[in-house]
């Protein structure tokens, strides 16, 4: 846990960089500072391994002021990863990630062992141990980067917009395993970034922060989407962010139709009835494993013969389909835009169907779920 | 040219040129020995670097033969009283090429050095010092081709060296010897340069060109896609 106490960083020219800072930050929680540059995000950061030393205020470290520690020392308990790697150029990609292994004094080979347990952990081919840092892509660099800050096995994690030079496709393969690895190790992580985003997509716990160095809004994702503390964090989040929110809503919680679900051997006259009696102008056809074949329109069924089958009938792709069971709203949502017939088919982890989502059907999940999040916020508040 | 002058005389040729040899890269090394320390603190000490880049260039502008005369009475006709001035020429190209090697380290390099742990010296001398070696060297090879040349000079008080050709060699109004011994001061130079060229590749094995492209890293998508591209 790490606890800044009524921080505040004033340089000698008058600049205040950080303003009164108080944040706590969880063991084993990642929590991500963002705002424009020169909002005291990477000051902040700096002053949890005394690269920065605050003016007023203390810095605690699982409640320990960090400014009593020997800053070497309590450097090589915390792992650090930034935007430019830092990656040693003289040091093959092992001896780069062994560093705070060989200061700490674990011995060469320990030190090897381990340096190659990491290039594992984070996705790296043994075959570049002996390579040095120039002759690997930027990706590849911040994975040493990454391995290198948790070679010593650190209960926290610094990481200084570690993903801002690489580009987006790289960038979002490094998020996936961040949050992977953080999955696992459970590390107390501070990430700084300007990307809000990023800063939904990896945090626990996001930190707005305003020009001047001040905290303006601590908070979930979720809440920070949905309950913006005021025009700042708004403009900030961005436009769509009821859109965005709705990834932290669980498909689950959509009513699925499947009485318009027929198979391939249902005849139209049946397939008219089911589609008239509830209402329906689509039906989803299947076969006999449950998968998708396509959607067939009433107004087809209606002049097709009445005795043919479903599999005789031409039909409308199915489009994308989403995962109830894993999936959030916006997946769902998404799919039912992007279908022809503004319904997407949730299917099981084999791709079996399990109902039909439309337009209405969101609408009322998008509802419920706001009400339970006020409702939460209000508890929260309260 | 009299080539046969050569053969009859290669003992002395040799012997000079190693005496020159001598003459130039010490004054070279002990140059290096004092603008290390010197350039670490200039880099440390911002306010000391432009007064002692001046104080290198004016000392550079002095010609040598005056600094020769000027030692003699302190340390008579011996090595010293041409390695000391050549030394001290040494400086105005090292002293630079240390400051700019350090200097030449990435900040955030230097800046990752200091987060993992590192203290002031350790950092330098496991990183800072390591990443400017190629700097550094570089001003080493200039400094040593030109210690080499200046040293034949100091036959001018007597002390042996490839300068003994050019003197004897115009007072004789004999040419091939003037041309040995240029042409040894050039061959010790370019051997000399080698040398500091293979000594810089030994000890900066992560600057080689030569070493084949990394391999894309299992997990990128860019490698994925290659794969799949591979499998159909």
């Amino acid at each position: 846990m790490i606890t800044f106490d009524n921080v505040t960083k004033r340089y000698a020219d008058g600049t205040v960089a950080v303003d009164g800072l108080n944040l706590d930050v969880p063991a084993g929680k990642t929590v991500v500072l963002v705002g424009p540059s020169g909002c005291g995000k990477t000051t902040s950061l700096r002053m949890i391994n005394r690269l920065v030393d605050p003016t007023q205020g203390r810095v605690l470290l699982d409640g320990q002021d960090v400014q009593a520690a020997n800053p070497s020392v309590l450097r090589r308990g915390i792992g650090y990863v930034i935007q430019h790697t830092g990656l040693f150029p003289h040091r093959t990609i092992e001896d780069n990630i062994a560093t705070v292994p060989l200061l700490s004094g674990w011995g060469k080979a320990k030190a090897r062992t381990r340096a190659r347990e990491l290039m594992d952990l984070v996705g790296l081919e043994r075959a570049m141990a002996r390579r040095y840092p120039h002759q690997l892509s930027g990706g590849q660099q911040q994975r040493v980067g990454v391995a290198r800050a948790l070679a010593a096995d650190p209960p926290v994690l610094l990481m200084d917009e570690p993903f801002s030079a690489v580009d987006p496709i790289v960038r979002a393969s490094l998020q996936d395993e961040l949050l992977r690895l953080q999955g696992d190790l459970r590390k107390t992580v501070v990430f700084v970034t300007h990307d809000i985003e990023e800063a939904i997509k990896v945090g626990d716990l996001v930190a707005i922060f305003r020009p001047g160095g001040q905290l303006v809004q601590l908070d979930t994702p979720e809440r920070l989407l949905g309950f913006p503390a005021d025009r700042y964090v708004e403009d900030f989040v961005g436009f769509d962010r009821g859109i965005r929110r709705l990834s932290f809503f669980a498909a689950a919680g959509l009513d699925l139709d499947v009485r318009a679900v027929l198979t391939r051997e249902t005849t139209v006259a049946e397939a008219t009835q089911v589609a008239k009696g509830i209402g329906e102008q689509w039906v989803l056809v299947i076969d006999a494993e449950r998968k998708p074949c396509g959607w067939v329109a009433l107004a087809d069924l209606e002049s097709a013969p009445e005795t043919a089958t479903l599999a005789d009938l031409s039909l409308v792709g199915w489009g994308h389909t989403f995962r109830p069971d894993t999936d959030s709203l916006r997946a769902a949502l998404d799919a039912t835009v992007l279908s022809r017939t503004g319904r997407a088919a949730g299917v099981d982890a084999d791709g079996r169907v399990v109902g039909v989502t439309t337009y209405e059907r969101m609408r009322a999940a998008i509802q419920s779920a706001e009400e339970a999040a006020v409702e939460r916020q209000s508890g929260w508040q309260g | 040219m009299v080539w046969s002058w050569i053969p009859q005389n290669i003992g002395q040729i040799l012997q000079l040129t190693l005496e020159n040899a001598y003459l130039g890269v010490a004054s070279a090394l002990i140059g290096l020995g004092i603008s290390v320390p010197l350039g670490i603190a200039c880099v440390r000490w911002k306010l000391l670097y432009p007064p002692s880049l001046s104080i290198t260039s004016a000392i550079y502008a002095i010609p040598s033969l005056a600094l020769f005369v000027v030692l003699i009475p302190y340390t008579g006709l011996s090595d010293a009283t041409v390695i000391i001035p050549l030394t001290l020429f040494s400086l105005c190209v090292l002293v630079p090429n240390v400051v700019d090697g350090l200097r030449s380290v990435p900040e955030p390099v230097r800046q990752a050095a200091t987060a993992m742990g590192f203290g002031p010296l350790r950092r330098l001398a496991r990183v800072e010092l390591p990443v400017a070696i190629p700097v550094i060297i570089a001003g080493l090879r200039v400094a040593t081709v030109s210690s080499i040349s200046l040293a034949s000079l100091g036959q001018l008080i007597g002390v042996s060296s490839l300068g003994y050709f050019f003197i004897d060699g115009l007072q004789r109004d004999f040419a091939t010897e003037i041309f040995v011994g240029i042409a040894m001061v050039i061959v010790l130079a370019l051997v000399a340069d080698v040398a500091l060229i293979v000594v810089r590749r030994l000890l900066t094995p992560w600057q080689r060109r030569h070493l084949p492209p990394a391999p894309p890293s299992v997990l990128t998508p860019a490698s994925a896609s290659r794969e799949m591209a591979e499998v159909s």
